[in-house]
C-alpha cells in the first residue's frame, strides 16, 4: 500500500479477489497487443523498403517506447487491483481504488437508485463479477470489479435490502 | 413515472382532449412545406409578372389537385386522429396520459414526483392564445408529461390543479385519501398567488450578454484575425467569418430572447420564472427540488457588480450552450449581490444559519486573510466572527498550486446546506443542500499529493452545476467528508414526503424558524 492513503481513519476495507489481475492482465494484453501492432507497421514497411521517411530509428524507437510504458503499466496492475476495495458501513458503503490517482467515493444507501452485476468473458471462468451502483447522479460511477460470483450476489441483495430500508426520494 | 397495462381508467369521467387547432399549431411546417411545394410554381410566376397560370396548366391541374388534395388529407386525417387519441386526466394523485393511435401509449405519473411544471407558449402559438404545459419528473429526459396545447388559462388551471396535489394542500381533492370517489376529475384549484421578487430590465440583459465570457473571446478573436489578415496580406479567409458572425448573432440573439422581460415571483408552490420575447415560459419549481446552485461572476462583470445564478433541477437534464436548456436551469440570468441573494433566500428559505447573508456573501466575494485559515476541526460554524464566513480554504502549503485561487477554494457548512467557493476572478459558490447529497469522492492525484491536498466532489443530477470543492487540506476533507455523511443522513431522516404542504411531515423544528410561508424540505 502506498505510504500516504487519503482514506478516512478506522475503515477495514474488504480487498477484492486476486484474481482479478488475470482479468487486468488479460485486458492489457489485449490492448497492448493491438496498439504495438498498429505502431509497427511503419517499422514493417521501412524495412520491406516501401516507405522512405520515418527514419530506421524513429520506426523502432515509437513502438518500443510505447511497450516500455506498457510494461510500467502492467507492473503496476497488481498494485492497482490490491489497491481497490469496498467497506459497508452502516448508512454508506465506502469505495476505494487508485494509487497515483486515488478516489474514496461514498455512496450513502438510501441514495441508490439499482444495483447491476455484469460478468465478462474473462471474468467467467474466474468466477468473479463486477457491481455497479447507480444513483441519479452519472457522476457516481461506483463500480466494485474482481468480486467473487457469490460475494457479488450476497452484496446485492445486502444493498437492495439496505437500500430499501432507508430509501430516500431524489 | 410507469406505464399503466391497459384500460385502467375507470370510466369516461374526467378525459380531456388538448386544444383541436393544436395539431396544426405543432405541425404547420408540415402544412406550410405542403403550400410551399404545390404553390411555389404560381407564386414564382405571380412575383414575375406572368400569366397566373401557364398554357399547359390546365391539362396538368387535375393532377397537381389530385396529388396535393390527396397529401393534404392525409396530413389533416392524422392530425384529427391525433388529436382525438390524445387524452389526459389528473386523479388520484396521478396525472395519465393517453396517446397514439397505431402505437398506443398511456401514461402516469405521480403528481408528488413532480420536479418543475413548465408552461410555454411558443410563438405561433401565443398568437392563438394557446400554451403547451410539461411536466418534470426526475428522469432528466424528455418531459414525463407533454400537453400541448391548451388554452392558456386552461393550462395556468391545470398547473394550479397538479400544484395542489403535488403539495399535499389540506383540502386537495386529488390525494387518494381525500378523494371519496376514484376517478373522479379533478375539481378546480384556486392559483396560489404569489409576489413578484425581481425583474431584469432589457438594458441590463444586453448589458450583461455584451460583457459575457463570449464576447471577451469574441474581441479577441476579432483582434486576431484583423492582426493575421494585416500580418499576411490575405483577404480571402474574412469570407470564412461570415458564417460565424451569423452564428454569434443567433446566439445573442437566443440569450436575449429567452432572458428578455426576466421575472421570478415567489409563492407558496415554490418559485416562479417567467420570461421570453418571441417565445414566452413560465416555469415553476416547487421548494426543495433543487439539487444544486451556482451563484457565479464573469470578471467583466465585477464592473457592475452583476451576478448569474443557475440551478440543478432533476427534470431540466443537462442544459444545452445557449439555448433553451441553459435558460430553463437559470434562476437569475443578471441581477445585483442583493437579488441574487434575495433568490438564494427563497429557494432555500431555511439558510441554517443565524447570518446568512453575512455567510454567503463570504462565500460570493469573501477573501481568506493571506495568513492562512484556521486549522481542521474549525469547520463548519460561522461563529467565529474574525474569519471570512467559516470558509475553510486551501492551506498555505498548497499556494503554489492555486497562486491566485488558494484564499477563495474553501468550503462551509450550515445546518441545511454545504457552500463551495472557488475562482478569484471567476468567482463561483455552489450550495448543495444536504438533504440532496447523492454521493460525494475524495479525489487527489500525484500532485496534489505533494502538497497534502486533496479535491472533494459531490455527485449530484444532470446539470450546469459540477460542486467541486478544489484543493482542501488533507485532514480538513476528510473530516468534512465524515461529517458531510453525517449530516446528509440526518437530513434524509427529516424529509419524509415529497409534499410541500402537508403539515404531517413538517420536521419538528423550533416555530421561529418556520416563519416563513413556504415551507422547506419538500
Amino acid at each position: 500500500m502506498p505510504t500516504e492513503a487519503i482514506d478516512p481513519p478506522g475503515i477495514d476495507w474488504v480487498r477484492v479477489s486476486p484474481k482479478y489481475v488475470t482479468v487486468r492482465v488479460a485486458g492489457w494484453a489485449l490492448g497492448t497487443l493491438v496498439a504495438v501492432a498498429l505502431l509497427s507497421l511503419p517499422l514493417v514497411l521501412v524495412l520491406s523498403g516501401t516507405w522512405a521517411w520515418p527514419p530506421l530509428w524513429l520506426a523502432v524507437a515509437v513502438p518500443a517506447v510505447w511497450l516500455l510504458l506498457a510494461l510500467w503499466r502492467l507492473a503496476l496492475i497488481p498494485r492497482q487491483v490490491r489497491s481497490i476495495g469496498y467497506a459497508e458501513r452502516e448508512d454508506d458503503l465506502l469505495i476505494r481504488r487508485g494509487i497515483f490517482y486515488q478516489r474514496i467515493l461514498v455512496v450513502p444507501y438510501g441514495r441508490m437508485q439499482y444495483v447491476d452485476i455484469a460478468v465478462g468473458p474473462v471474468e467467467r471462468p474466474l468466477g468473479l463479477c463486477t457491481l455497479k451502483l447507480h444513483t441519479a447522479s452519472a457522476g457516481t460511477s461506483a463500480e466494485i470489479p474482481g468480486l467473487p460470483a457469490s460475494e457479488g450476489a450476497r452484496l446485492r441483495e445486502q444493498l437492495s435490502a439496505r437500500g430499501e430500508a432507508r430509501l430516500a426520494g431524489l | 413515472m410507469a406505464l399503466t397495462p391497459e384500460g385502467t381508467r375507470a370510466g369516461d369521467a374526467g378525459w380531456l382532449r388538448v386544444h383541436p387547432a393544436s395539431p396544426f399549431v405543432r405541425g404547420w411546417v408540415a402544412l406550410a412545406a405542403l403550400f410551399v411545394f404545390f404553390g411555389r410554381d404560381t407564386f414564382e410566376r405571380l412575383l414575375q409578372g406572368g400569366p397566373l397560370f401557364d398554357e399547359g396548366f390546365a391539362g396538368r391541374a387535375p393532377w397537381l389537385l389530385l396529388g396535393g388534395g390527396t397529401l393534404l388529407l392525409l396530413t389533416v386525417v392524422g392530425f384529427i386522429l391525433s388529436w382525438y387519441f390524445t387524452r389526459y386526466q389528473v386523479a388520484d394523485g396521478y396525472v395519465r396520459v393517453n396517446t397514439g393511435f397505431l402505437f398506443r401509449q398511456q401514461r402516469q405519473a405521480r403528481l408528488d414526483r413532480v420536479q418543475a411544471i413548465d408552461v410555454v407558449q411558443p410563438f405561433l402559438a401565443r398568437i392563438f392564445g394557446l400554451a403547451e404545459l410539461r411536466f418534470e419528473v426526475a428522469d432528466a429526459g424528455e418531459s414525463a408529461v407533454h400537453l400541448a396545447y391548451l388554452r392558456a388559462d386552461e393550462a395556468r388551471q391545470l398547473r394550479a390543479t397538479i400544484l395542489a396535489g403535488a403539495s399535499g394542500a389540506a383540502g386537495s381533492p386529488l390525494l387518494p385519501s381525500a378523494a371519496p370517489d376514484p376517478g373522479q376529475p379533478a375539481t378546480a384549484a384556486v392559483e396560489a398567488p404569489e409576489r413578484t421578487v425581481l425583474t431584469v430590465p432589457p438594458s441590463r440583459l444586453l448589458g450583461s450578454l455584451l460583457l459575457s465570457e463570449q464576447s471577451v473571446a469574441i474581441a479577441a478573436g476579432g483582434i486576431a484575425s484583423v492582426m493575421l489578415s494585416a500580418v499576411t496580406e490575405n483577404r480571402s479567409f474574412t469570407v470564412f467569418l461570415i458564417p460565424a458572425v451569423i452564428g454569434l448573432v443567433a446566439s445573442y440573439w437566443n440569450s436575449f430572447n429567452h432572458g428578455y422581460n426576466f421575472t421570478a415571483a415567489d409563492s407558496p408552490d415554490g418559485l416562479r420564472l417567467r420570461y421570453g420575447l418571441l417565445d414566452t415560459r413560465a416555469q415553476t419549481v416547487p421548494p426543495g427540488r433543487i439539487q444544486a446552485l451556482k451563484v457565479s461572476q464573469p470578471p467583466l462583470w465585477r464592473l457592475f457588480g452583476w451576478y448569474r445564478v443557475q440551478v440543478n433541477v432533476a427534470g431540466y437534464g443537462l442544459a444545452g450552450s445557449a439555448g433553451e436548456g441553459a435558460a430553463r436551469t437559470t434562476l437569475l440570468p443578471v441581477g445585483s449581490l442583493a437579488e441574487a441573494l434575495e433568490v438564494l433566500s427563497l429557494v432555500i428559505p431555511d439558510p441554517g444559519t443565524p447570518e446568512p447573508g453575512k455567510v454567503f456573501t463570504a462565500g460570493i466575494a469573501g477573501l481568506a486573510q493571506a495568513a492562512g485559515t484556521p486549522g481542521p476541526g474549525m469547520s463548519g460554524n460561522a461563529d467565529r466572527p474574525d474569519d471570512d464566513g467559516g470558509f475553510v480554504t486551501t492551506p498555505r502549503r498548497a499556494r503554489l498550486l492555486a497562486p491566485l485561487g488558494w484564499r477563495r477554494n474553501g468550503f462551509t457548512a450550515t445546518e441545511t446546506a454545504l457552500l463551495l467557493r472557488s475562482g478569484r476572478w471567476w468567482r463561483n459558490l455552489v450550495v448543495v443542500p444536504h438533504q440532496r447529497t447523492q454521493s460525494m469522492a475524495l479525489q487527489q492525484g500525484p500532485l496534489a499529493r505533494r502538497f497534502q491536498v486533496v479535491d472533494l466532489v459531490l455527485h449530484t443530477t444532470a446539470g450546469p452545476v459540477a460542486p467541486r470543492l478544489i484543493q482542501a487540506g488533507l485532514d480538513e476533507a476528510r473530516t468534512l467528508l465524515e461529517a458531510q455523511s453525517a449530516r446528509a443522513r440526518a437530513a434524509r431522516k427529516r424529509q419524509k414526503s415529497e409534499h410541500w404542504i402537508d403539515p404531517a411531515t413538517e420536521p419538528a423544528q423550533t416555530p421561529a424558524e418556520d416563519t416563513q410561508e413556504g415551507p422547506h424540505h419538500g
